[in-house]
């Protein structure tokens, strides 16, 4: 074959990646799994565990998404999730609140730690990959000050209830409130004024700027927007624990930003859809249920959340590349 | 004698345009080949293919006697071809002196080791800065350079690799008088030293001055090549446009405008950083008001402070009479404002949106609420928006949703016009606005100013071109080093007084 039939064949298979790479995963996954193990996928109860799995992973994701939109990331979003989760916890168990204004309160808390972040990167004007790799730090101490380190429980029934509860014996509560807070974040990337902005911004922020957008309102809203899906969350994760583990969130930034990248968002900043993302999210939920069902070590599931990120990416490169050169 | 390069029977096919259509080209040692057309001709396409850039669809290229289908960007340096990008490709985070050798480090061999060869670097960068016509340190990051400073350095990143053939793909769009005839000189040095240089460019008065051959393509096609000393500047009008262009004199000199009640004014504009002191000026209605000066004159930077993307200033702007109170772009815009900039690529489009996009970004701004954050979409309007921009500018575009980076280099200043125009703003100021855009859409763009103009709206335009200025301007501001020096009526203004008074001999 000549050298411009490759060329060829490989912009050809850049547009297709570009366009359904997050699918082909997801299908590629599946089959893996029915081959694999069938048992795992042809049974009445597989769907509802893997949406479970997914959905901490998709509110992360979604609020990572805007991160990166703007090319950026947010590295404290497993931190926050957890500081959420047990400020929430503690309310209820040793303050005695009602589930509902204490859940109410652990993700407000969430968009406070994603104010602060945005407020950082807008005064400092450092990237946020430092900002965030230091507020993480900082969210994780204060969460093992709040918790003595020690893992909390003892919910209220009402509350263990409910989100654990599932719509139709089918669909996990968990992930419905994670489907529903993506449909308002596409609502908002493709209806609103502020969600075009955003996408501006990670285009070229400088005429961004120079156009009228408000840059640093901008940057401070995708943080408290990733601070606030961070505290949903973290809410999640403790209902689907049934405890607040202070070491529940770690390990999810790496989760959250495979998912994000894998859903198509791009490095570079300025380009991907929710839609993609969720589908990255549920990705990474049935990786963990699959390598479960497999009765794979969870050690094992971290070396193949790394290798898959590094692959999406490096895909991602390569084609970004070759649909380049024209 | 052998030409240097001879491209043959070229095709290049992007998916929905052709953008060039058997294209032949050769160029010869010692001559500069002037390569004119229309905005979206195709020639910064033909350019790219002899830079590795693009690879052609069809046809070959053929170098120092050995053939090729297409060329990588490899090949092409190690052939010895050297290009100016239109878009500048000096990179804002590197000094001056990195961005001079990005990707062709000199190296000298120490106890073995190859290592950077930094002595070689500077002499040869300061030798070639001065040559061009900087005069910033080495070590200046590119980022705190002027636009043109910075088209300067994109000029001696090219020189500095002792090329055998130098493409510059309108290399003075944001350079004056001065910086241009220093460019001048030294391509008639390369010339002589028997290089070959390929000069794109819509600045007409060039041609006569610096070129020896011209080809000129419409629409992707060849119309011709022609002696310089052979063709008349309008018969190269004729075959690039197809028909003739009246470049007149767009103003009224019969009427005093300076009577018409003030629409705009400026009073005092000081920068904290000094880059323009106490700049005060009024804009009539009816009137388009110019702005001239040397390079770092301080005439963007006045307007950027103005427009407020450069918060820090003190001094009063009115508008109509009342005080305007301007923190941002956004605030602008809010209260009549507008800035059509003059880097494009930095400041002008955001390259992941389509035309579309681009547009509609400005008049959503300034009918949107909170800060620019409230409101939303409104698929309808926005394509009404774009489609109004398009047919008014005669963007050359597959449609409103091509993605604005695929349009050539004039077309995307018009989509920058337009998102400016769409939003039907009170007061315009044009930086450059007529960048890279073809002799053709340069006289309506003219007519366009005076339209707004004579229904009210304020045009104040900066130009690095005089004869632009001359034939728009109802009245000239000339700066020097921060500062009005001088505001010349179109009837006692003229090259020479502007130039004296930018220079300081006036
Ligand atoms: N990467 C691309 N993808 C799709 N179309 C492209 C791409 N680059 C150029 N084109 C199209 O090819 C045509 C020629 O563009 P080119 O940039 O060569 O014009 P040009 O002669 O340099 O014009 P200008 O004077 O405005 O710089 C245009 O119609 C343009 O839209
Ligand atoms: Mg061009």
């Amino acid at each position: 074959m000549s050298e411009t039939g490759i060329k060829k064949n490989s912009q050809n298979f850049g547009i297709l990646w570009q366009r359904y790479g997050t699918f082909g995963i997801l299908f590629l996954l599946l089959v893996v799994l029915a081959i694999a193990q069938p048992g795992a996928i042809f049974n009445s109860s597989a769907v509802p565990q893997m949406l479970k799995q997914s959905a901490v992973n998709i509110l992360l994701a979604c609020g990572e998404f805007f991160a990166i939109l703007i090319a950026g990331i947010d590295l404290s979003v497993g931190a926050v999730c957890g500081l959420s989760g047990m400020v929430a916890a503690e309310l209820m168990v040793s303050a005695h609140m009602p589930w509902v204004p204490a859940c109410i309160i652990g993700v407000l808390c969430g968009t406070f730690f994603g104010f602060l972040n945005g407020l950082l990167v807008n005064r400092t004007g450092l990237h946020p990959f430092i900002i965030t790799l230091g507020t993480q730090s900082i969210f994780f101490g204060v969460m093992l000050v709040v918790s003595h380190s020690a893992n909390i429980y003892g919910f209220p029934a009402s509350f263990s209830s409910m989100i654990n509860a599932s719509l139709f014996d089918f669909f996990p509560i968990s992930a419905i409130i994670a489907l529903l807070v993506a449909v308002v974040l596409w609502f908002f990337t493709t209806k609103t004024k502020a969600g075009r902005n955003t996408y501006a911004l990670g285009g070229n922020k400088e005429a961004a700027w120079y156009s009228g957008i408000n840059v640093p309102l901008h940057t401070l809203i995708v943080f408290i927007i990733s601070g606030t899906c961070a505290g949903i969350a973290g809410i999640v994760l403790m209902g689907r624990l049934n405890c607040a583990d202070p070491v529940a969130g770690t390990g999810y930034d790496t989760y959250a930003i495979a998912a994000a990248i894998i859903g198509g968002t791009s490095f570079m900043g300025g380009k991907g859809k929710i839609p993609g993302v969720v589908i990255g999210g549920f990705i990474i939920g049935i990786i963990n249920y699959g390598m479960t069902a497999l009765m794979i070590d969870s050690s094992y599931q971290k070396i193949m959340m790394g290798a898959l990120i590094i692959i999406s990416v490096a895909i991602d490169h390569f084609v970004s590349v070759s649909t380049n050169e024209k | 004698m052998e030409p240097l390069i001879k491209m043959v029977g070229i095709t290049k096919v992007f998916p929905g345009v052709k953008a060039l259509n058997n294209i032949s080209l050769d160029i010869m040692p010692g001559e500069v080949h002037i390569l004119l057309g229309e905005n979206g001709a195709g020639k910064s396409t033909l350019m790219k293919i002899l830079s590795g850039v693009y690879q052609p669809t069809l046809g070959k290229i053929i170098i120092g006697g050995k053939e090729y289908k297409s060329l990588t960007t490899k090949d092409s340096y190690d052939e010895g071809v050297a290009i100016i990008y239109q878009e500048l490709s000096v990179i804002n985070e590197l000094s001056i002196l990195e961005n001079l050798f990005v990707g062709k480090l000199p190296t000298v061999k120490k106890c073995g080791i190859s290592v950077v060869d930094y002595k070689t670097m500077e002499e040869k960068a300061a030798a070639m800065l001065q040559k061009v016509g900087v005069h910033r340190p080495l070590k200046t990051f590119v980022e705190d350079l002027t636009m043109p400073e910075k088209q300067q350095v994109e000029i001696a990143k090219a020189l500095v690799s002792d090329a055998k053939i130098i493409i510059m793909d309108e290399p003075t769009t944001s350079l004056t008088t001065a910086e241009t005839d220093n460019l001048f000189a030294l391509i008639r040095k390369l010339k002589s030293e028997n290089k070959g240089i390929v000069y794109i460019s819509h600045k007409m008065d060039e041609i006569k001055k610096i070129g020896d051959r011209v080809t000129v393509l419409k629409d992707g096609t060849y119309v011709g090549t022609r002696r310089v000393d052979e063709v008349t500047v309008d018969e190269l009008v004729t075959m690039m446009v197809g028909r003739e262009i009246k470049g007149t004199y767009f103003g009224n000199p019969d009427v005093d405008l300076t009577k018409q009640p003030i629409l705009f004014e400026a009073k005092n504009i000081t920068r904290s950083d000094g880059r323009c002191r106490n700049i005060s000026f009024q804009l009539h209605k009816g009137e388009i008001l110019g702005f001239a000066g040397l390079v770092g004159a301080g005439r963007t930077e006045t307007m950027e402070a103005i427009f407020g993307a450069h918060p820090k200033i003190k001094g009063q702007v009115f508008l109509n009479g009342r005080e305007l109170h301007i923190t941002s772009p956004y605030s602008a815009i809010k209260q009549g404002l507008g800035m059509v900039t003059e880097n494009r690529r930095e400041t002008g489009i955001i390259d992941n949106f389509n035309v579309k996009q681009n547009i509609s970004m400005v008049p959503y701004l300034k009918q949107s609420s909170a800060g620019g954050i409230g409101g939303f979409l409104d698929g309808r309007q926005e394509v009404r928006w774009a489609e109004e921009q398009k047919a008014n500018l005669h963007i050359k575009c597959t449609g409103i949703n091509q993605m604005v980076v695929d349009l050539s280099g004039g077309n995307q200043q018009k989509v920058i016009l337009g998102k400016w125009l769409a939003a039907n703003t009170e007061v315009i100021i044009f930086d450059e606005p007529t960048k890279g855009i073809d002799i053709g859409s340069k006289s309506e763009i003219y007519q366009l100013m005076r339209k707004l103009a004579n229904e009210g709206k304020g045009v104040l335009m900066i130009s690095s071109e005089l004869t632009e200025l001359l034939s728009v301007c109802d009245r000239i501001a000339v700066f020097r080093e921060g500062e009005i020096r001088m505001i010349f009526n179109s009837a006692e203004a003229s090259e020479e007084k502007i130039v004296k008074t930018s220079t300081g001999e006036y």
